[in-house]
């Protein structure tokens, strides 16, 4: 492939800036290479570890420099957004008054397929005990759900997977980076699974007595 | 015309898990008796109001009822190393599993919050705009707890003197405006106060009708603290945030 004219002082971070800046779909480290190798010459060609140095680099810049842009690594491309800082400002801006929001069914549904995947509806009706139908339509009409498939049992029933723009709505580079499902012993300790007995104990004007539960909620918080 | 959905609100393991944790019950130690019989007069009154997702509840009633059986054997099941079965297992197994994926819910529900929190280019391309703009479900605490509260109010009702088959006289949809009437009125009226001295049929249907408005987002209701009221809010013209 013939070369191309370039500045020569451009550097593969400034490429970088730039693609997450002009696309409004995530690339991948991948494409960075391809697009990089293309202007500069096949030998040049970066290694993805050098654009994830790169994608580092940048994000460090933007802080020191009190700029309130930072690059994402979403379902496995690089995405330009704002800061959690000024999101009030922007949120002003475009008029959402009202947070985008799932309802319970929807989230849990789209809990258990996002840990089973690919989930059958059969399984994830057992988890909720309810019927999860009307759940399972909507999110394959969100696009954050998709039919992976048939199973190989009686009925060949669809799989449920879930999206790309699942991963990029909840800011997760990929699947492995779904926070860690906790054991179900541990979380009945937990002070957030007791809410609603402190509650109504409150109510009937007890203590608690042992342990003070908003500490350890905050604690867990922090860690996850 | 429409249909309030009981399981868009809670289901049937969030029943057992209330009454769980209401009666600071063990849930590796489950007092099964007490708990059907707690868990069987809400689906009496779930039946009632005639949700659609009563069939889910009576599926688990049967289990519950099933093991309670079992438990009254004589000489427990045992498994093929001779272990004795814990009939109760099933229903543990379920709740255990059933929290696990509440809790990941929760976590990712927090986690697609922090999300939308940090704006990409072209705002207008973002990708979740046929996602409705947030509709909160009105409903502070559970359903179950309005639940109570109905079964308190139906207790009070006065009987119809006779029976006569008359046409259904209230509808949820004139029900709906019988409640948008009184919050316009009064920005906030308690459900008993509402349908006092009101037949069992008028009861029932204003308070689908309140379920329906909470759940459209229309109204915001909330149980008092003693849990024998609740009270109806006109919704103001947003959600509050978190």
């Amino acid at each position: 492939m013939k070369q191309q004219t370039f500045d020569s002082s451009v550097t593969l971070q400034m490429v970088l800036e730039a693609l997450a800046f002009a696309t409004d779909v995530p690339v991948s480290a991948k494409e960075v290479c391809r697009v990089y190798a293309e202007v500069v010459g096949e030998a040049s060609s970066p290694s993805e570890a050098a654009v994830d140095e790169a994608f580092r680099a940048l994000n460090d810049s933007y802080e020191i420099g009190g700029h309130t842009m930072r690059i994402q690594y979403w379902a496995g491309g690089l995405r330009m957004t704002t800061t959690e800082s000024v999101a009030p400002f922007l949120e002003a801006f475009f008029r959402r008054e009202r947070r985008r929001h799932l309802t319970k069914p929807l989230m849990e549904t789209l809990a258990i397929v996002a840990y089973k995947q690919p989930a059958t509806k059969a399984e994830i009706d057992a988890v909720r005990g309810v019927d999860s139908g009307y759940a399972l339509r909507k999110l394959l009409e969100l696009n954050l759900l998709a039919i992976f498939g048939r199973a190989d049992i009686i009925g060949r029933p669809m799989l449920y997977a879930t999206t790309e723009r699942f991963l990029e709505e909840f800011g997760l580079k990929n699947l492995d980076e779904l926070p860690n499902l906790r054991q179900a012993e541990e979380l009945l300790g937990d002070a957030a699974f007791n809410e609603e007995r402190t509650r109504l104990l409150m109510a009937k004007g007890l203590n608690m007595g042992d342990g003070d539960p908003s500490s350890t909620t905050s604690e867990s918080k922090s860690k996850s | 015309m429409y249909r309030v959905q009981l399981q868009e609100f809670e289901g049937p393991l969030d029943l057992l898990l209330l009454l769980i944790n209401r009666n600071e019950i063990d849930i590796f130690d489950i007092p099964i008796a007490q708990i059907t019989n707690e868990y069987l007069s809400y689906v009496e009154l779930i039946e009632t109001i005639d949700l659609d997702g009563v069939a889910e509840f009576i599926y688990f009633a049967a289990l519950l009822i099933s093991v309670k059986a079992r438990m009254l054997l004589p000489r427990p099941e045992e498994d093929e190393e001779g272990e004795p079965i814990d009939p109760r297992q099933e229903i543990v197994d379920r709740l255990l599993e059933y929290v696990q994926y509440k809790n990941a819910a929760e976590t990712l529900d927090e986690q697609f919050k922090q999300r939308s929190l940090l704006f990409t280019r072209g705002q207008a391309s973002t990708p979740v705009q046929s996602m409705k703009p947030a509709q909160e479900i009105l409903v502070k605490r559970t359903v179950f707890d309005l639940i109570d509260t109905l079964r308190d109010v139906l207790e009070n009702a006065p009987e119809e003197p006779t029976i006569t088959i008359a046409p259904q006289k209230h509808s949820i949809a004139e029900q709906c405006e019988y409640i948008r009437d009184a919050v316009f009125a009064q920005q906030q009226v308690s459900f008993s106060s509402m349908v006092m001295g009101k037949t069992r049929y008028f009861i029932v249907i204003t308070f689908l009708a309140a379920l329906e408005m909470a759940y459209s987002g229309e109204v915001f209701v909330s149980s008092a603290p003693d849990g024998e009221d609740f009270v109806i809010e006109r919704a103001a013209g947003q959600t509050f945030a978190g």
